[in-house]
């Protein structure tokens, strides 16, 4: 073999790292995405069996983002076996609970349900922050592009960009700026009996 | 002793206009509009107590964006031709109150159509927690202070503006090795 050769041999069979920045993206169109690379679909000489999937390490778990209302409606069965064992909760509860798991949920169950999956499960790597095991990090050589883009927060911009942004709106002149009414802290009837230190009627029983 | 009373005739117009000063028996002055946006300051001296209606520029107006649409009639948003999305805050912020309320047609100057479609793209923009700026005074400020999943971050669709339902696709039966309804 000349070094030409083990080199290309090299190129076309070693397992790549890739990293995945979940911010602001849908867990179950990126799950898709990050199913593809584990499974090896992105490689020409890709072949079901042979597991020639890659290494994928999503960071930033928890700022996932869900469409609309999903947070309440998506929910995520499980059944113990026992009966009156089946549970079913909402992926906000899920995500209080784990961070890491709704993503992992998504990527498992954008794949086939074959004897490979579970293989192909071990190759992802999953973090909740961007704090991620120095050996794993020491491997990852590609990045993901993701596929939502990352919306800016008005009071996290700079006051430049906020300044030399042009009006649109055409207010109407004959407008009165209202007095903007100062609440005092609210707080909850719970909150004032604490702070009072008096005992609630449930607690007193 | 208020000083409104005492100030120009014009003023008339603008204290029976105010949204906030409760007195209403100022007789209303049919005079052209004043060029500029007003605000009523209160000046407590301990003794005295002085309410007057003060002249402000309106924000950025060298700023102001012209632009030549194709229907001289149209709204500012209309006249852009442009998809506003639920993400460009900087335009959405435009028309909203500095408590986070939205400014009522009459002030903006929109359409019909284009109102209540901002409207409800600030309500997304809010409830992803894009302007937490431009909040009443005891809100949070920061939308990872909410409870259970109101703290999540969330994205909206804008093509589901104005939809009550989804609409509803037209299936049909396909004879295929699996018999399944396949849509057309």
């Amino acid at each position: 073999m000349t070094a030409l050769q083990r080199v290309q041999q090299w190129a076309s069979f070693a397992r790549v790292w890739h990293l995945f920045d979940a911010r602001w993206q849908n867990p179950f169109d990126s799950g898709v995405l990050i199913a593809k690379h584990l499974k090896g679909l992105q490689k020409p000489l890709y072949s079901e069996q042979s597991l020639c999937g890659d290494h994928v390490v999503v960071i930033n778990c928890r700022h996932i983002a869900l469409p609309g209302n999903e947070w309440r409606k998506r929910v995520f069965f499980h059944h113990q076996t026992y009966p009156g064992t089946a549970t079913w909760t909402p992926a906000w509860e899920m995500h209080t609970r784990d961070p890491t798991m709704v993503m992992k949920k998504a990527v498992y169950t954008s794949m086939h349900g074959n004897l490979l999956r579970r293989h192909n499960m071990m190759r992802l790597h999953l973090y909740a922050d961007e704090e991620v095991d120095p050996e794993v990090a020491a491997r990852v050589t590609n990045v993901i592009r993701q596929l939502r883009p990352i919306p800016e927060r008005l009071d996290l911009m700079e006051k430049e960009k906020v300044d030399s942004f042009p009006q649109i709106a055409d207010l109407n002149k004959d407008y009165v700026i209202p007095e903007l009414k100062e609440y005092p802290n609210w707080e909850s009837q719970h909150q004032k009996m604490k702070r009072q230190g008096k005992k609630s009627k449930s607690s007193a029983k | 002793m208020f000083k409104l009373f005492q100030l120009a005739p014009r003023l008339g117009t603008l204290a029976s206009r105010c949204e906030s000063y409760p007195i209403k028996f100022l007789r209303p002055f049919s005079v052209s509009p004043a060029n500029r946006l007003k605000e009523i300051r209160e000046v407590n001296d301990g003794k005295n107590i002085t309410i007057e209606g003060v002249y402000v520029d309106l924000p950025k107006a060298d700023k102001v964006l012209k632009v030549v649409a194709e229907n001289p009639n149209s709204c500012s948003i209309c006249s852009l031709g442009l998809e506003v999305k639920h993400t460009d805050v900087l335009i959405l912020s435009q028309f909203v109150r500095p408590d986070g309320c939205m400014l009522p047609r009459r002030i903006t100057g929109l359409c019909r159509k284009q109102q209540k479609r901002i409207g409800t793209m600030v309500t997304m923009a809010q409830r992803a927690g894009l302007m937490s700026n431009l909040n009443p005074t005891y809100s949070k400020k920061d939308p990872e202070k909410r409870g259970q999943w109101k703290k999540f971050k969330s994205y909206y669709d804008e093509s589901t503006i104005g939809q009550r339902k989804p609409p509803k696709p037209e299936y049909k039966w396909i004879w295929k090795k699996r018999n399944f309804y396949e849509k057309v």
